[in-house]
């Protein structure tokens, strides 16, 4: 068997930028916010003085499979990117993907806390509700490439967006969720200031928060990476688009108030699920 | 195929379990099953030694007219039975089984020739891993199970049978199980396939309380329904003068048998609107919910809806039946997130997978097929490792509510262990349940009503299993752990099977590679597969391995951490600043007045629209329709 080299400096060269580039955006995201809040707001690169100072932190916890689900929450997000950018099967790619949002929730919930148990339950919500959509999507791709792998979407001659572009508006409701944004910020938020304080990762600290910190800017670049797959033909375009679906969504962020799970899961699984097959019906009926 | 492995496979059992109605003891007893157990599981492996040519048998001409007796014998036991209990509901279709088995030797008499055929066995490769299962998994759980009645046996209540005649049906059980998947003639599939009805009668009536009563009759009830399809099926053929087999089933080209099997079938993997029957199941001892869900009975069905994939053809039977499998699939997932009684939430995940072997039977492609082996085999090893911890747990904590399971990992480390393992290798990635869904996905990919239904199902399975999870390892700061003290037999059982699970984690795509596709490719015409050759490629190309690993060298650097934890580092929850902080370390907070008051949160049941009354109220008609739309489709 020979060693794929090529494959190998790609891989490599993605588990070193997609962390950079995830937390760049969210520095740009605190800047945006904190100017349409009328604050003068952080430097871009304030995630950066974020990360390591709780590196830095001593290490508080409430019991010991804390820190092991945060790993596995951190390995499982690098290793979804890798296949991403790899061109492995899509849907695989969700199920990891998937196993490490769980690790999250997991996370969450090994502790005795009300707001972390709430946080996580609610995170699976979000999961249960997204899901369908996600797995839509990778049927669109197969119905487009007659393929699941994305090496295929990669090299396609015809840019998805034009044969798929209500579950791309789909896709724009998920990466809220994904990137913990308004109505859909639920289980946990950037901002501490909601109805389970910060939800989730409540009860994580120091150098283990720095673990969650750093697979979110993953996430951030996954999504992001996901999003410029609708026009793969074209780099430019496609960082383009994904660029400008994420500035939509972080003044979203800022209109829309945080709403209830419940009204949650009935929009996703009526508007959104319904656009997205939509989509999946026409290519149906055009094959 | 060598007659002595068959004696073993099949009779064999059956005389372990004779010796097992005459112990004294638990000491003799416990020999028995033990030998059982063994010589059972060493024969299932000697078989599959030969995999890749099927080995036939012709039984001695002895057993023809022997096996018409022993069909009529058991039909009257169940209608003797119907008037033991005097339940007129289970007489109907006792009565009718009977009628049709009548008519049948008389029909087949008329035809003349092959009345009284001794039939013959058949071990191809499907027949094989079956056999596998049930002899491995199974004698796996006889084994557990003689450490488990010892200790039931201390708070059974008076009423319960004997467990000389426990450990009989137990061990007989596997026997006539191999008999089943491995017997071509149907008048010898309808003697196996009612005694495993009765088998599991008698188990779930085993401890005698009216609510066990009740439920075995039940049991009993629809499963002979599913009896007649079965011998209307074998009725059918000898009115058109065909040979009752299942190879004959298969080249006739009547849809009709094929559509009455399936029914059979469906009624024993009890698909919706069936599912009864198995969820009252669980009020029998642990080890018999365990053999029921993961390694007999239940896969009984699955097993001889693939049997059939070959009859289906490009019909609209097989159409509807993948929507019938999908439909259960989801509904139940649905209803499974309401559950908090642990048994319950197992039995609901155990229809609903068999609902998607169902589907992906129904899909009828080649991946479909080979995910549908995959979900088979790692259902069964994922499921009995659930239900036999459960069964621990329950007897280590007095309950088998999921709520009450939090801290359980300190109480009982190695048993949540198992529990939380069996949990994740349901639903996550490497394991071999997570690779077929996601075959099943890929090859129904054409059929939108079921991927949409299988998609669903996906979702929601991981809602009820990751909230589990998070009550078992919910666990406050320990400086030490102290390993629980369990008997041997249990300890042995689940950690055996434990390391199947690993297997299975590990080996999962190699299982598909070396075992699934070549059956699949076996089964299916050469153009079918053409057609779907890159997805059987993609999947064959497809490592998951390094996720394992991955997960294995975390588990080990985070070793040193793990022991590094001091006492000072441990921290209280966040209550607002309202921590009652004594020096009992708990989690109290101050409440009003200053009074304390314990935090607790449960997790969400949604059960007002996803309760079981809320939602079988219109699904079991929704899932009956669709049954009656299997037989609408042959006119």
């Amino acid at each position: 068997m020979t060693i794929p080299w090529d494959k190998m400096a790609i891989g490599a060269a993605a588990l070193l930028c997609a962390p950079l580039l995830g937390a760049l955006l969210q520095g740009l995201d605190r800047k945006l916010t904190a100017r349409i809040q009328g604050r003068q707001g952080p430097p871009v690169v304030q995630p950066f003085y974020d990360f390591f100072k709780l590196l830095g932190k001593e290490q508080l916890l409430l019991n010991r499979m804390q820190v092991l689900y945060a790993w596995l929450h951190l390995a499982f997000m690098a290793i979804t990117l890798m296949l991403l950018v790899l061109g492995q099967d899509s849907l695989m790619l969700l199920f990891v993907l998937a196993f490490s949002t769980l690790s999250l929730v997991l996370g969450g919930m090994c502790v005795r806390s009300p707001y972390s148990r709430i946080g996580s339950q609610r995170e699976i919500l979000l999961m249960v509700a997204y899901e369908p959509v996600l797995i839509l999507m990778v049927v669109g791709f197969y119905l487009v490439n007659h393929s699941f792998s994305i090496a295929c979407v990669w090299q396609a001659d015809q840019p998805l967006l034009l044969r798929l572009p209500l579950l791309f508006l789909a896709l724009l409701a998920v990466a809220a969720i994904k990137l913990q944004k308004s109505p859909f910020d639920l289980a946990t938020s950037h901002h501490a200031h909601q109805e389970i304080i910060k939800g989730i990762t409540i009860e994580y600290s120091g150098p283990a928060l720095a673990v969650l910190e750093l697979a979110h800017f993953y996430e951030t670049a996954l999504v992001m990476v996901l999003l410029a797959l609708f026009w793969a033909t074209n780099w430019w375009i496609g960082a383009g688009i994904a660029l400008g679906a994420y500035l939509l969504l972080v003044i979203v962020d800022n209109a829309c108030a945080r709403l209830t799970t419940a009204w949650m899961f009935k929009f996703m699984w009526t508007v959104i699920l319904g656009l997205a097959l939509t989509n999946i019906v026409w290519l149906y009926l055009s094959k | 195929m060598n007659p002595i492995l068959l004696w073993l496979l099949v009779p064999g059992p059956i005389l372990f379990g004779l010796l097992a109605l005459f112990c004294p003891g638990w000491r003799s007893r416990g020999t028995v099953a033990w030998l059982a157990g063994l010589t059972t599981a060493a024969a299932g492996i000697v078989l599959a030694g030969s995999w890749g040519n099927a080995l036939t048998y012709e039984l001695p001409a002895v057993l023809g007219p022997v096996s018409i007796i022993l069909e009529l014998a058991v039909m009257v036991w169940i209608v003797g039975i119907a008037w033991k209990i005097r339940s007129t509901s289970v007489a109907i279709p006792g009565l009718l089984q009977l009628g049709f088995g009548v008519a049948t030797v008389v029909l087949a008499r008329q035809g003349g020739g092959h009345e009284a055929a001794p039939g013959k066995l058949l071990a191809d490769p499907l027949a094989m891993l079956l056999v596998l299962v049930i002899s491995i998994i199974g004698s796996l759980i006889v084994i557990y199970a003689i450490g488990y009645m010892r200790n039931h046996d201390a708070h059974a209540p008076a009423t319960a049978a004997s467990n000389n005649r426990f450990f009989f049906v137990l061990i007989a059980f596997l026997g006539l199980m191999n008999g089943l998947v491995l017997c071509d003639d149907l008048r010898w599939l309808a003697i196996f396939w009612e005694c495993t009805t009765l088998c599991s009668f008698f188990l779930i009536g085993h401890d005698g309380t009216p609510e066990a009563c009740n439920n075995a009759k039940r049991a009993l009830l629809l499963n002979t329904w599913g009896g007649v399809a079965m011998a209307g099926a074998g009725c059918w053929l000898a009115y058109r003068g065909q040979a009752e087999t299942l190879t004959q089933v298969m080249a006739g080209g009547l849809l009709l048998p094929v559509a009455l099997l399936s029914f059979a079938a469906l009624v024993k993997s009890a698909q919706m609107p069936f599912q009864s029957w198995l969820l009252g199941a669980m009020v029998a001892p642990t080890p018999v919910s365990a053999l029921l869900h993961s390694s007999t009975m239940v896969k009984a069905g699955s097993y001889l809806v693939l049997r059939l994939v070959p009859a289906f053809g490009p019909t609209q039977l097989a159409a509807v039946l993948a929507i019938a499998g999908g439909f259960t699939f989801a509904v139940t997932s649905a209803i499974a997130i309401s559950q908090s009684n642990a048994k319950k939430v197992l039995a609901y995940s155990t229809i609903a997978n068999l609902g998607l072997i169902v589907a992906c039977a129904g899909l009828n492609t080649p991946l479909a097929y080979a995910a549908a082996l995959m979900l088979l085999v790692f259902h069964a090893v994922s499921k009995s490792v659930l239900f036999l911890a459960v069964g621990a747990i329950e007897q280590g904590i007095g309950s088998r509510h999921i709520e009450d399971m939090s801290g359980i990992l300190r109480k009982m480390p190695l048993t949540a262990s198992f529990a939380a393992l069996g949990m994740v290798s349901m639903m996550m990635p490497p394991f071999g349940m997570l690779a077929a869904k996601w075959m099943a996905i890929e090859s129904a990919v054409n059929s939108p009503l079921v991927l949409m239904l299988i998609i669903i199902g996906s979702a929601l399975t991981v809602f009820f299993w990751s909230k589990w999870i998070g009550r078992i390892t919910t666990i406050s700061y320990h400086p030490s752990y102290a390993i629980e003290k369990l008997r041997l037999t249990m300890l042995a059982g689940m950690a055996v099977i434990t390391v199947g699970v690993l297997l299975s984690g590990g080996c999962c795509m190699w299982f598909y590679k070396a075992a699934c596709r070549p059956m699949a490719e076996a089964v299916f015409s050469a153009d079918l597969i053409q057609s779907q050759w890159t997805l059987l490629e993609s999947a064959s190309q497809t490592v998951l391995w390094p996720i394992f690993a991955v997960v294995l060298v975390l588990l080990f650097a985070l070793l040193g951490p793990f022991n590094r934890l001091r006492k000072e580092q441990v921290r209280l929850p966040f209550m607002c600043g309202e921590n009652v902080t004594d020096a009992r370390f708990t989690f109290e907070f101050r409440s009003l007045k200053d009074l304390p008051e314990t935090a607790q949160v449960t997790s969400y049941y949604f059960s007002p629209i996803l309760g079981e009354l809320a939602i079988s109220s219109w699904a079991n008609p929704v899932a009956a329709l669709i049954l009656a739309t299997l037989f609408g489709v042959l006119a």
